[in-house]
């Protein structure tokens, strides 16, 4: 009797093929990104999304043609940080048009199209069960925006990750080899704990992340114009793990984030002279792991 | 998944699908050889982690919605939309009744309009061209940006969203 492997195609639907052709059409759409950077970290709260928005930010001030594309669906932040919860994408001649955040660089986030009020809900045909099929559900939807988003040709298109260790090996899985890894923690044991099992997931995978950036290294005082302490931990580092920058915690570009304006409209700041020297590593980085 | 006839140790081919019945879907395979046919039946579970994939299962005939790798999730996700003419995809009817997005699903409520906009109550329409150009965006968040771009247009008064509306929106939005 036949096996499973004597048989070629599976008598009509040819699934396997129609998921070859969403990959293909990701790689085609993705041919003029010269590299994706995913911002990741494992930990919730620690900066990635404000770090990755910004960071956008100093590169295209660089000169560098850049894009965001929000890959936490579910808690999406990339519209308010941007500028863009107003701006829906439209379409073009064949593909997706996306809103321009007010730094000039097109930003695709969920929190464009859903109010904050909302949640983000996929219909489905098996009521109370969306544990079997969510996390498929939204990598397939993943896909389809990377491929029907007219990128163009981008110095670095930047993703901004959901928390959760097992995720960054997910995305890493999907995303493919061509994406580098980037990591944020905080000086606190808690989170680095977590991002450690983050870094230890990807290594695993054998998708090691290329560095880590420390966010909220210190509290940046406005009044005295010193950085002090925020956590008593502040010295240690990732073992293993390249640190990219120390961007201290700084309440004038928590108020930029909030307003939806780019820090390097305030280059004096500690937070944005700390982003620009992270941006100049990360590039210099993303040159020689290429 | 495959299908073997065991007698005939052949391959079973897709033969026709079933209407859609409570999350199930009935999928016909035959053998070539002795004719012998058999149904697959799902359940709910299996039919979404297929429509998951964002996949269609039907006879292959269809290459161009094959291509596209989307059909299976074109009314899926989008809740407010039949599926593409000529889809065959058997998630499309099953999916096509479930909610649709408020009109207040887009974005925060608040895109400033022009002082000069001329703001109605008429819901505007939509024309082929202008419809046609929104199958450019995947299939999920097509309604949501359909919803943000009539309010652009109800905004400014138009009664017809028409290709010149979608390039006023798309420089409003500063693309």
């Amino acid at each position: 009797m036949k096996s499973y492997h004597d048989i070629s195609g599976d008598g009509g639907s040819r699934i396997l093929e129609q998921v070859a052709g969403q990959q293909a059409r990701v790689d085609a759409a993705l041919a003029g990104v010269k590299h994706l950077l995913a911002v990741g970290s494992g930990k919730g709260g620690v900066g990635k999304s404000t770090l990755t928005l910004q960071l956008a930010s100093v590169l295209a001030a660089r000169g560098s043609e850049v894009a965001v594309l929000d890959a936490d669906f579910n808690g999406p932040t990339q519209a308010r940080l941007a500028g863009v919860q107003a701006s829906v994408p439209t379409p073009g001649a064949a593909t997706m048009a996306l809103p321009r955040s007010r730094a000039g660089f097109g930003v695709f986030s969920m929190g464009s199209l859903v109010p904050e009020t909302h949640a983000v809900e996929f219909d489905s045909l098996s009521h109370g069960s969306s544990y079997t099929w969510r996390a498929t559900r939204e990598f397939t939807l993943l896909g389809e925006i990377l491929g029907s988003v007219a990128w163009g040709r981008l110095d670095v298109l930047l993703l901004d990750l959901p928390p959760g260790a097992e995720r960054i090996v997910q995305f890493a899985e999907f995303l493919g080899p061509r994406t580098r890894f980037v990591l944020v923690s905080i000086p606190s044991r808690l989170a680095r704990g977590v991002v450690l099992r983050s870094a230890a997931a990807l290594s695993g995978a054998g998708r090691p992340a290329v560095g880590y950036i420390e966010n909220m290294d210190g509290y940046a005082c406005g009044g005295c114009d010193e950085v002090r302490p925020l956590f008593p931990t502040s010295d240690e580092g990732l073992p293993g793990l390249p640190c990219l920058g120390r961007v201290p915690f700084d309440p004038e570009l928590a108020t930029l984030c909030d307003l939806g304006q780019p820090i390097t409209d305030h280059p004096d700041l500690p937070s944005a002279r700390a982003l620009s020297g992270v941006a100049g590593r990360l590039l210099e980085l993303l040159e020689v792991t290429s | 998944m495959k299908f073997l006839c065991v007698p005939c140790d052949q391959p079973m081919k897709l033969a026709s699908l079933a209407p859609p019945d409570r999350g199930s879907l009935s999928v016909i395979y035959s053998c070539p050889a002795c004719g012998y046919e058999m149904a697959m039946l799902t359940n709910p579970f299996e039919t979404q982690m297929v429509q998951s994939l964002g996949v269609r299962v039907g006879p292959a005939e269809d290459e161009a919605a094959a291509a596209a790798g989307s059909s299976g999730t074109t009314a899926a996700a989008a809740g407010t939309e039949s599926a593409p003419a000529g889809s065959r995809c058997p998630f499309a009817g099953m999916l096509g009744e479930t909610s649709a997005p408020g009109p207040d699903a887009g974005a925060d409520a608040g895109a400033a309009a022009p002082e000069a906009t001329r703001p109605t109550a008429v819901e505007p329409t939509w024309s082929d061209t202008a419809s046609e150009r929104m199958k450019a965006i995947p299939a999920f968040v097509r309604p949501m940006a359909r919803t943000g771009i009539e309010r652009f247009a109800r905004e400014r008064g138009y009664e017809t969203i028409d290709e010149r509306v979608l390039e006023e929106a798309r420089a409003f939005f500063g693309m």
